[in-house]
C-alpha cells in the first residue's frame, strides 16, 4: 500500500518515459543526447546563422519560444508521444489561461509557476519598467517531438512569422 | 531549440537560448546559448524566485547584446538551490556573470591558440558591447 501511494505520487509529478516509466533529470539528459545528438549532426551543416541585435534592448521587441508543452488551455493540447506543430500564446495571456501536455519532465514546480518554462510575466515586467522596448503581441510553444526533421515545417513557419512581425529579439526556453 | 535557434537567426533575427544539457547545446551550433545544469522544467529557476528569474533573464538579455561570435555556450555559474539572488540593481549594464563569462572564455580561447598576438590591455568585447547597446 506504502509503495503503491508512493509509486501513484511519482508518477503524478513527475516525468514519464514511454508513459510508463518514471525518470529523473540525469537520465532525462542522457536519453535527450541520445536522440538529439545523431540529429543535430545532421541538420546543423554550413554556416552558423549569426544576427547581431540591431537595436539598444530598451527599443527593441522580444518575443518568447518554449519547447515546454505550453499552449492556451483553449487550444488542442500537444500528442504527448509526439507532436510536430506549434501554438501562438498571446502575450497578455495569464498563467490560469495556460495549460501544459508534456510528460518528459516533471512539471509540477512549472505548473506553480508558468514563468519556469515560460517566463511571460517576467517579460511582461520589463516592458512596463522600459528595460526592453515592446513584447511581442505574439509568442510561442512547441512540445515533444522526437524527430527533428518532422518538426522542421513548423521550426521554419515560426520563423518566418516571427521575422515578418518586426521581432528583434527571440528568447528560447526549453523544457 | 538549437534548430529553431538557427532559423529565427538567419531570418535575420538575433536569438538567445537556455540549454540545460550541455553537449546538445554544443552540438545545435546555434548563434548563443546559455547553459545551467539545473533539473528539466526549471530553466528559469524555482517557483515563485522572482529575483532568480530576473537574473537568467538579465543574463539572457546580456548575451543578446554582449556575444561576440556565433557558437558559445556560456555556463552560468548558480548552483542548484544553493545561491542567493540579489535584485538585478542596473539592467543598463550587462550582468556580472556574463561578463566574467565572456572574458574568461576570451582568456580560454587566447591560451588555446598560441600563434595569435595577445595585445595587452586591449578592450574586451563586452566592454565594446555595453557601449554600443544598453543604456
Amino acid at each position: 500500500m506504502r509503495f503503491k501511494e508512493f509509486y501513484a505520487s511519482r508518477v503524478r509529478n513527475s516525468a514519464l518515459l514511454f508513459g510508463v516509466v518514471p525518470v529523473g533529470t540525469a537520465f532525462g539528459r542522457w536519453i535527450s543526447k541520445l536522440i538529439a545528438l545523431p540529429q543535430l549532426r545532421k541538420l546543423t551543416g554550413g554556416e552558423v546563422p549569426w544576427t547581431p541585435l540591431r537595436k539598444p534592448l530598451a527599443e527593441s521587441t522580444v518575443a518568447l519560444v518554449s519547447t515546454g508543452g505550453v499552449h492556451l488551455r483553449k487550444d488542442r493540447p500537444f500528442n504527448l508521444n509526439g507532436d510536430p506543430t506549434f501554438r501562438i500564446i498571446p502575450k497578455n495571456s495569464l498563467a490560469s489561461d495556460m495549460a501544459i501536455s508534456h510528460q518528459a519532465y516533471d512539471r509540477t514546480d512549472a505548473l506553480k509557476d508558468i514563468n519556469l518554462v515560460f517566463p511571460i510575466e517576467r517579460l511582461r515586467e520589463l516592458e512596463a519598467e522600459h528595460v526592453i522596448g515592446r513584447l511581442a503581441d505574439d509568442h510561442y510553444g512547441f512540445g515533444l517531438m522526437g524527430s527533428a526533421k518532422a518538426l522542421m515545417p513548423a521550426i521554419k513557419e515560426v520563423a518566418r512569422r516571427i521575422s515578418e512581425s518586426g521581432v528583434d529579439l527571440v528568447l528560447l526556453v526549453p523544457a | 531549440m538549437g534548430l529553431l535557434a538557427r532559423e529565427i537567426e538567419a531570418l535575420g533575427v538575433t536569438t538567445v537560448g537556455l540549454a540545460l544539457v550541455k553537449e546538445v547545446a554544443v552540438a545545435a551550433h546555434a548563434p548563443r546559448f546559455l547553459y545551467l545544469h539545473w533539473p528539466f522544467g526549471h530553466a528559469l529557476g524555482e517557483p515563485g524566485n522572482v529575483a532568480q528569474q530576473r537574473t537568467v533573464l538579465h543574463d539572457m538579455l546580456s548575451m543578446a547584446v554582449s556575444a561576440p561570435r556565433p557558437e558559445l555556450v556560456i555556463e552560468l555559474p548558480y548552483r542548484w538551490r544553493r545561491e542567493k539572488y540579489a535584485p538585478v540593481v542596473d539592467w543598463k549594464y550587462p550582468s556580472e556573470a556574463l561578463v566574467s563569462a565572456l572574458s574568461s572564455q576570451n582568456t580560454a580561447q587566447l591560451a588555446t591558440e598560441p600563434t595569435h598576438e595577445t595585445t595587452p590591455g586591449g578592450a574586451t568585447v563586452p566592454d565594446e558591447a555595453r557601449d554600443r547597446h544598453f543604456g
